[in-house]
């Protein structure tokens, strides 16, 4: 039961695996945490992957086990589909107002038994997980694994035909919900605010988005994930399994006319992982990586593209030039391979996956008055010694809101996030950070 | 329940009757089959395991499901426990290792006792291991399950055993990891004792110029931290200190710690002329064997703690500097201290070391112009060897070359590995932007020196960092990319060249060409190694991974935990790591210390020995061959006026290990939780005719 007004000691901004892990390490040391999450489900963009370097472990056995921890943690609250309104600071840490957002839905009475999915008679397209690739009803609970299980109605599709209304066995739909504002007092704030891709359709000279078998590698994510639309590789066109797959490295990284200089430091792994996945499920197909550089740095990643390498995955240093396509809408990829004596060649394939990087999901300025730096992330002043404090004081960062870094990277940066906040706390109250044995 | 008593309360000499092992209330035993996203599922058929498990005695509900872990597979075993009284859950999954602390919470959480769970390791034990043979490995899931059942049978309900914990933690290293670690466990309120082998902190930073992504001065950024560790008075350092012996367990490690001592006051006041006294010459190892230093010596001005120390193990004892010192303020008697603390859990930051190339490994050791980028990082500080100024015999350096990846992505027979007969196959992922970093800082005070970088790829990936290689390349470096097949080649030029070396690369961008450059200095881009712990490896039984760092428990589970519960990872002593990453590793360190301590008390798993006192003949074989200290001893008891010797366990030392059970003739001893029963029984329900099985009584 939310009351209206809510005391934490740290408010965290973002139910991705930075903000759950900075919660769960905060509640663990005995903090109270309140976690703010704007889509209906927490578990963040890492939900949606297949499976995860350099483990290989499947992504969903990694993030809903913490999702679950994370749900039903006795310190932590869980706001989600909420969003921050507006930030004040005050004598003991910030006041902060939270909107709910209407689910048409008694959260505290929804048990998830999705009797309503199977009475509603409309089918929606799955943007939000899918890509618009499976459809849910208009009353829907997020995906199987979503915490809280809770549906959610998409209003502005609904007909309001009431079957649901009748089926719910807990009467729970409420289609007169209103936005609520609550009040959460908290002595720090964790922006685990994430990342969000460049947009695939951000380069004309790879098509734009307008050629049907160029995907990104978040699509490819869901086409590789045990959950997913197909429970296979197909290509979008018609439903091929291809046979010759690409990867495009650093498109949307690295790329000034595309505004991002930066490296997104995740593509060249992803890309190996997805390659190597591929492998597994279609033995037969040909998987291509054009890159400028292998960038496997972390611990035993190395190791992985070595692996990856000897599987038979080909790996052509280039930057690819121009996608088109042909009568069939098989991408064709223009490329100068520099390995190979300077020849320009063009390569058809089945199959294209952009390996998009990463941008700021968030603009941190207008409600934290945060500083971002010139990438758009948050401004860290002191970013080798404090690498997770920001322009304001009692005010953290964590995770991609950082800048890019893998879910290796985000989950230690959260862990340093709560010694940072928990340190924090206990210098500006005197009071221990952690409770007294019992 | 068994009483389980802590160091603090010793067992009461008395004899009593060992508890009934048997449960009292008839099993009802759910049974879950997980899919673990494909994982299993994609091999094993879980609806057919979760099928023919469904009709064996005692199994009450038994469902298949794709991830068990997940919220709503969690909410499966709660409802059951709640609606449909189950009392044992047994759950065909992936491994203990990732999720039994998931499950234990869930059936917890439900009202069940957390051990009255058993997990069938599905993924390692079957579907991964058969893969090929999918029919096989759904009977082989078919019978490991039998075997979760018959063991859960059996199962008791268990309490952790509950310790004391110290609030203070031991943190090892005093560089940035080992300072940003004590900091952030200090300023949650846990004391910290930290300790340093060498006499100065600051580890390897100390020795750098000027860092990326900030730029700031690698000495500006250590003086910051120190005074913060400095101003922390729940921190308390020993320089000069190694850990040498260590004893017990999470929240209650004995630590014994050896100082050398320093020989020479703080105040002394004579330090100049001791040193230029003393006449010994070794090389400085703080300037990498650029210079040589003294028996008496300090790394640098500033270092801390302040004021130089006596070289044992060169120092000659000629007492040459004794003619400086008043009041026994160099003191060449001077000797060891040893001491003891308690401490609840174990911070290793232990740092790396620079790969050294081999004799010979290109040019290295063979020609003075050939050198490592460390002892460049030395030639470019202001306090190094040449103050700062980029000279090669005695005029400034007009041509370089600096060639990535020495000691790092290795490869097997191409290049020579180290002593253990393994390569550095990783990637150490600092010297990419460092040396960039160098080369810019060489164009900025030398903008007429050419610069050559010779690389595999360039992996500028952090924040800030592409600027780096940007930067590099408006700065006019040229840039050649060699591959692992063709190593560059360094040897001298002929007498009487404009440049002494050349340095010859088969060139990738150039499509294969053979390029020599001429070359003033090469500067080899050296890679990351450990510094060796093979001492704390045996102390605290922690692992190292192939690379020879040290090995987390899990990379997303538990980043940096190692395998023994209490000793965490800080740093580079885990991997190659740059300062930023170490400084985050470190505080993620500082942060479970905080969570392991911080309410003053620790629980560690139930599965001990324990004792049946009636069947006890106390011969005391289980404690001559019990590997732990003080887990099993021989106590006299008496009954009825006589008096004889039994053993006792002590709940708190023993680890579970079972060798005492498989000692004892009279089969007195059993690990809690895993008795000689269970196992019998796992076994004979594994080996059964399956149809048969049915028949076989609960």
């Amino acid at each position: 039961m939310k009351s209206d007004k809510i005391h934490v000691d740290t408010l965290v901004v973002g139910g991705g695996i930075a903000g759950m892990q900075a919660s769960l390490d905060l509640a663990n040391q005995g903090h109270q945490v309140a976690l703010v999450e704007h889509s209906p489900s927490i578990g963040g963009m890492m939900i949606g992957l297949s499976k995860v370097f350099p483990t290989l472990d499947c992504c969903s056995c990694i993030t809903t086990p913490k999702m679950a921890a994370t749900a039903h943690h006795e310190n932590i609250q869980l706001l989600t589909y909420c969003e921050v309104q507006s930030v004040t600071r005050n004598d003991d840490g910030f006041s902060v107002q939270v909107i709910q957002k209407p689910r048409y839905v008694i959260e505290d009475n929804c048990t998830g038994c999705r009797s309503c999915e199977l009475v509603c008679p409309l089918d929606l397209p799955d943007v939000e997980n899918e890509f618009g690739r499976t459809a849910h009803r208009v009353i829907y609970v997020p995906f199987t694994t979503a915490v809280p299980q809770k549906a959610i109605i998409d209003i502005d599709s609904c007909i309001f035909c009431g079957k649901c209304i009748k089926a719910c066995p807990a009467d729970c739909i409420d289609f007169t919900q209103t936005p609520q504002t609550l009040r959460v007092e908290a002595r720090t704030i964790i922006l685990a605010t994430g990342f969000k891709v460049t947009p695939y359709d951000a380069k004309k000279e790879y098509g734009a988005g307008n050629l049907r078998n160029v995907i990104d590698a978040m699509m490819m994510e869901r086409l590789l994930a045990p959950t997913g639309p197909y429970g296979r590789v197909l290509r979008p066109s018609d439903g091929k399994l291809p046979d010759s797959i690409a990867y495009v490295q650093c498109a949307g990284s690295r790329d000034e006319t595309l505004g991002v200089p930066y490296c997104s430091r995740v593509c060249c792994m992803y890309a190996i992982k997805q390659a190597m996945l591929i492998s597994g499920a279609l033995p037969m197909a040909d998987v291509t990586i054009y890159y400028m550089d292998i960038r496997t740095f972390g611990k035993g990643y190395e190791q992985f593209y070595q692996n990856a390498k000897a599987m038979g995955i080909e790996f052509v240093k280039g930057k690819v030039g121009r996608i088109v396509e042909d009568e069939d809408q098989n991408p064709i990829v223009r490329v100068e391979l520099i390995d190979d004596n300077s020849r320009v060649a063009e390569n058809k394939h089945d199959l294209v996956v952009l390996s998009v990087g990463m941008l700021p999901g968030y603009d941190t300025q207008p409600i934290y008055d945060v500083a971002t730096a010139k990438d758009g992330f948050v401004q860290i002043p002191d970013s080798n010694v404090a690498p997770t404090v920001t322009t304001q004081e009692g005010i953290f960062a964590t995770g991609t809101a950082t800048g890019p870094m893998d879910i290796v990277d985000s989950i230690i940066t959260a862990g340093a996030v709560a010694a940072e906040a928990s340190a924090y706390m206990h210098l500006h109250s005197g009071s221990p950070a952690a409770p007294a044995a019992d | 329940m068994p009483e389980q008593s802590d160091k603090s309360n010793p067992p009461e000499k008395e004899l009593g009757l060992a508890p009934d092992p048997s449960p009292e209330e008839e099993p009802r035993i759910g049974v879950y089959v997980c899919n673990c996203g494909g994982n299993i599922g994609d091999v094993v058929n879980c609806k057919q395991v979760a099928e023919a498990l469904r009709n064996i005695p005692n199994v009450v509900t038994s469902h298949s499901n794709m991830f068990m872990c997940s919220d709503p597979g969690q909410k499966l075993i709660t409802d059951d426990i709640k609606e449909k009284g189950i009392n044992r859950v047994v759950i065909g999954a992936c491994s203990i290792f990732l999720h039994e602390q998931t499950f234990r919470q869930a059936v917890e959480r439900a009202g069940l006792n957390p051990y009255l769970y058993y997990h069938v390791g599905l993924r390692e034990q079957d579907s991964w291991v058969h893969y090929n043979h999918p029919e096989d490995a759904t009977e082989k899931a078919i019978r490991l399950m039998l075997a979760g059942v018959a063991k859960a049978r059996k199962m008791e309900p268990l309490e952790p055993v509950r310790l004391q914990a110290e609030k203070h933690a031991l943190v090892i290293g005093g560089g940035v990891a080992g300072l940003r670690t004590a900091l952030d466990i200090a300023r949650s309120g846990l004391k910290v004792t930290l300790v340093e082998k060498s006499h100065f902190l600051g580890g390897r930073v100390a020795q750098w110029e000027r860092v990326f992504p900030t730029g700031e001065t690698a000495r500006t950024l250590l003086q910051r931290l120190l005074e913060q560790v400095q101003a922390e008075p729940d921190i308390t350092i020993h320089t000069g200190a190694k850990v040498v012996k260590t004893k017990g367990y999470v929240g209650n490690f004995q630590i014994h710690i050896r100082q050398q001592p320093r020989g020479i006051k703080a105040d002394f006041d004579a330090v100049d002329q001791a040193i230029a006294a003393c006449p010994v010459e070794i090389p400085d190892e703080f300037n990498y064997g650029l210079k040589t230093r003294k028996a008496i010596y300090q790394p640098y001005s500033g270092c801390y703690p302040a004021g130089p120390v006596v070289d044992w193990e060169h120092c000659t004892h000629c007492e040459k500097c004794l003619e400086f010192s008043h009041n026994h303020d160099i003191n060449l008697d001077d000797t060891p201290i040893e001491f003891d603390i308690n401490v609840g859990a174990v911070a290793v930051a232990t740092g790396f070391r620079p790969y050294e190339p081999f004799p010979g490994e290109m040019g290295y050791g063979k020609f003075p112009e050939v050198i490592t980028l460390p002892q460049l990082e030395r030639l470019l500080a202001a306090d190094g060897p040449t103050g700062g100024k980029l000279e090669w015999n005695g005029r400034s350096v007009r041509s370089l070359a600096m060639i990535h990846c020495v000691g790092s992505r290795q490869v097997d027979d191409v290049h020579q590995p180290q002593p253990d007969g393994q390569v550095n196959n990783y990637c150490s992922r600092v010297c990419c932007t460092a040396t960039l970093n160098a080369a810019n800082i060489i164009h900025e005070r030398l903008p007429e020196t050419r610069i050559y970088d010779v690389y595999t790829d360039i992996r500028t990936y952090g924040r800030g960092h592409e600027d780096y290689y940007t930067l590099a390349s408006k700065n006019g470096v040229t840039f050649l990319r060699y591959f692992v097949e063709d190593i560059p080649e360094v040897y001298p030029a002929e007498k009487g060249s404009y440049y002494s070396m050349l340095v010859k690369v088969k060139d990738q961008l150039t499509w294969g060409e053979e390029i020599e450059l001429p070359v003033d200095l090469v500067v080899l881009a050296v890679g990351m190694m450990p510094n060796p712990v093979d001492d704390l490896i045996g102390l605290f039984n922690i692992t190292p991974g192939n690379d020879r760092f040290l090995l987390e428990v899990h990379p997303k589970l538990s980043p940096v935990e190692t395998s023994v519960v209490g000793i965490v990872l800080a740093g580079t002593a885990q991997g190659p790591m740059n300062i930023q990453e170490s400084c985050t590793a470190a505080a993620a360190a500082a942060s479970k210390v905080v969570v392991l301590l911080g309410r003053g008390q620790v629980e560690m798993e139930p599965y001990v020995a324990q004792i049946d006192i009636e069947r006890c003949q106390g011969n005391g074989d289980c404690v001559r061959v019990c590997p732990q200290e003080d887990a099993i001893k021989l106590e006299t008891f008496s009954k009825n006026g006589t008096s004889f010797q039994r053993a006792v366990v002590t709940p708190a030392n023993c680890n579970g290990c079972g060798v005492c059970v498989s000692t004892c003739s009279h089969r007195a001893i059993d690990v809690l939780g895993w008795r000689l029963d269970d196992y019998e029984a796992m076994v004979d329900a594994i080996t059964a005719e399956i149809p048969v099985l049915e028949g076989v009584p609960a």
